[in-house]
């Protein structure tokens, strides 16, 4: 069993995606969260946040959360930080491409708020 | 997650649901005029770039916003706009009318999914306005009645709307079609011959420009084959001739909407990818299913106790163990014995199919599997499953739960209410003097009043209330979530509607009343003593003198 997950740095660009996914990770999930608007954002936060998990959406203004997810892990520290994306594209080899980036899982839009915050303890416990 | 947060979340879901409707219309608005400029401006490949990325928003959001069927047009046009993006080149002619059309239905099918949510504005009778609160509001139980005699239509509309219905009225054809272009009722009540034109006519002429037509029941005092012809070439589902019997035509309303009044689907999901998990579990939900997903095998049987799952999805090749040990483990216990459980699989060995059938399995799915091909093998496997199941649990003749299966409920619902520490109100009702109505006027009408007892308490509670007939005319109801106060008012307010209703044996015009007693959990604390005591309220309200509701007193058991 992995040490319980508590600090997610979350990236998603659209707003009212952002607003759900704030409710359902802090409410229901009682995760601490830092929310950015970018994938540049993200990789500027991380190093003072110290996240456990990076949750990325992968289509982003400037740059995308596969791009942030690999300059984060050459950050002194996080060489082996997780990640989930989040994306609308779910065929099985862009999973598989994922995966191999170094992702725990994929996390498929449109996501149900209600079981969100389950999906991704999910993916974590599985680690 | 806890019962209040839940309550919370879905509230500041239901606000942050509401904003994004208002503001859709608006997006889908700056992704056309980002279309115009593109099309009319010298080709930008960094604006097409941001007209792909306004498309995909909209793609992975709306679903999430309970729009699924804006989400699925957005995805059209992405996969478009994507193949083209490759490219890297302007767009040909042929490519920007597909871009185009995809536009034109994006937009359309927006301004529909909008406006199926705003509220319709009905007149209402006045007992309906009282209920509705309690009443299904997103249930279309609007009736249209075009018949002359107004004393018939007024008697009849007050009738058909103690069964919760909204019943307007209309004397002529010409307040018809001006009603009709305002609001669409869910059917259409209508006489073949008025003063102003022929009901049949005028029946023809709405349906002929609809895709789906509306429901009409044709009303006339002559039989005759020409009538009942023309009143079938206009699609009339029902033919009634007067003098109407209520209960019959009220048979036929409900059929024609409660076609999916079904409870949605509820399907257990066992796959430890997260990921196709819940791939599998939107798509489902997308057709109006419920699922409840199960990463980690060796946690499946909570779900299965709270769950209650019509069907099983299941993944073969599991950590921890493998689905087939899982079922042959749930398939152990009496109460899964009839679910079906359908594996998903890599495998298309037949061989090792048959072999996972035989420990218990019901059907295999191969993947990678089609949206439309997992819709339909579970939607009828659930179906026949529930058929199966409901001769098991249901009494033939009001279609209400049985007595076994009540009690059932009573157990669940109570164990429910512990957990979530809320109230449960159990309520025993039997009709008044009912022998006399069947030694009177025989069994058959008997029958029909019991049958009128059992829709109206279906109609008039909520779908997660439970109505079952204990035997004879003496019917159970489950109230969870519901105090004192609320189920009195509830149960008085369907008392009253029932003493309304006539009932009819010939020429004869009868009414009936029933009695109630009430219980409320947690003051009495289980089952058997809730069950003991709302009886014992039942023998003082018939005491005390009939057609009234008693409450069960903590001290007087």
């Amino acid at each position: 069993m992995n040490r319980p997950l508590d600090r997610i740095l979350y990236a998603e660009d659209e707003p009212d995606i952002q607003e759900v996914a704030v409710l359902a990770l802090e409410t229901v999930g009682e995760f601490n969260l830092k929310l950015c608007n970018t994938g540049k954002e993200a990789v500027a936060a991380a190093p003072e946040y110290k996240p456990d998990l990076l949750l990325f959406d992968v289509m982003m203004p400037e740059m995308d959360g596969p791009t942030a997810f690999q300059e984060i892990r050459t950050l002194p520290g996080m060489e082996s930080i997780p990640v989930i994306f989040m994306t609308a594209k779910v065929q099985p080899e862009e999973i598989a491409k994922y995966k191999e980036l170094g992702a725990l899982d994929v996390i498929p839009k449109p996501f149900d708020p209600m079981n969100l915050a389950q999906a991704v303890r999910d993916c974590w416990n599985k680690q | 997650m806890d019962e209040s947060k839940k309550k919370e979340l879905l509230l500041k879901l239901e606000n942050s649901k509401k904003n994004y409707k208002n503001q859709l219309p608006n997006k889908i608005l700056k992704i056309e005029q980002t279309w115009d400029l593109l099309i009319n401006d010298p080709w930008d490949q960094d604006r097409f770039i941001t007209f792909h990325r306004m498309v995909h928003t909209i793609a992975g959001s709306s679903g999430t916003f309970g729009l699924p069927a804006v989400g699925d047009v957005a995805r059209q046009l992405e996969i478009i706009v994507k193949g083209q993006l490759e490219l890297e080149e302007e767009p040909s002619v042929h490519i920007r009318e597909k871009i185009h059309d995809e536009l034109l239905n994006l937009s359309s099918i927006t301004n529909k999914s909008i406006q199926t949510d705003t509220p319709p504005i009905t007149v209402t009778n006045e007992l309906e306005q009282q209920q509705l609160h309690h009443v299904n509001k997103d249930e279309n139980n609007l009736i249209y009645f075009v018949e002359e005699d107004e004393e018939l239509s007024l008697e009849l509309a007050t009738q058909i709307s103690h069964y919760g219905y909204r019943v307007q009225t209309f004397n002529t054809l010409k307040q018809f079609f001006k009603a009709m272009k305002k609001d669409e009722p869910a059917i259409i009540l209508m006489d073949v011959i008025l003063s102003d034109g022929d009901g049949c006519e005028a029946v023809n002429e709405i349906q002929k420009d609809r895709a789906t037509s509306i429901p009409t029941i044709f009303i006339s005092e002559k039989s005759e084959l020409t009538t009942r012809l023309n009143a079938a070439k206009a699609g009339g589902e029902e033919f009634f001739t007067k003098p109407l019997n209520v209960t019959d035509l009220v048979d036929k309303l409900d059929k024609f909407v409660q076609a999916d009044d079904n409870e949605p689907f509820r399907i257990l999901i066992v796959d430890d990818s997260v990921s196709m998990a819940q791939h599998f579990s939107l798509i489902l939900q997308q057709t109006g299913m419920e699922t409840a997903v199960v990463t980690d095998p060796l946690t499946v049987m909570e779900p299965l106790d709270n769950f209650r799952p019509d069907l099983i999805l299941m993944d073969i090749y599991m950590p921890g163990c493998s689905g087939l040990e899982l079922a042959k483990v749930i398939r152990q216990q009496e109460a899964f014995v009839s679910v079906p459980i359908v594996y998903l699989s890599g495998e298309t060995d037949l061989k090792k199919q048959l072999a996972a059938m035989s420990l218990g399995g019901d059907d295999f799915l191969t993947k990678p599997i089609q949206p439309e091909h997992l819709v339909l093998s579970v939607t009828s496997r659930v179906k026949r499953s529930r058929i199966l199941r409901n001769f098991m649990i249901r009494d033939g003749l009001t279609g209400l739960y049985n007595h076994t299966q009540t009690k059932e409920f009573l157990d669940m619902e109570i164990a429910r209410a512990k957990r979530d520490n809320t109230q449960l109100a159990f309520a025993m009702v039997d009709m008044d003097k009912f022998k006399l109505v069947n030694d009177t006027y025989g069994h058959p009408t008997g029958d029909r009043v019991i049958k009128s007892l059992a829709r109206l308490l279906k109609q008039r509670l909520r779908k997660s209330d439970i109505v079952g007939r204990y035997g004879g005319e003496e019917f159970a109801v489950i109230l969870p979530n519901t105090n004192a106060t609320t189920a009195e008012k509830i149960l008085n307010e369907i008392r009253i509607a029932f003493g309304k209703i006539s009932h009819k044996y010939k020429d004869i015009l009868f009414n009936k009343t029933f009695s109630c007693g009430v219980a409320v959990y947690p003051g009495f604390a289980d089952g058997t003593e809730l069950n003991n005591a709302a009886d014992n309220a039942l023998y003082e309200a018939k005491e005390g003198g009939r057609n009234r509701v008693v409450f069960a007193t903590e001290t007087s058991t």
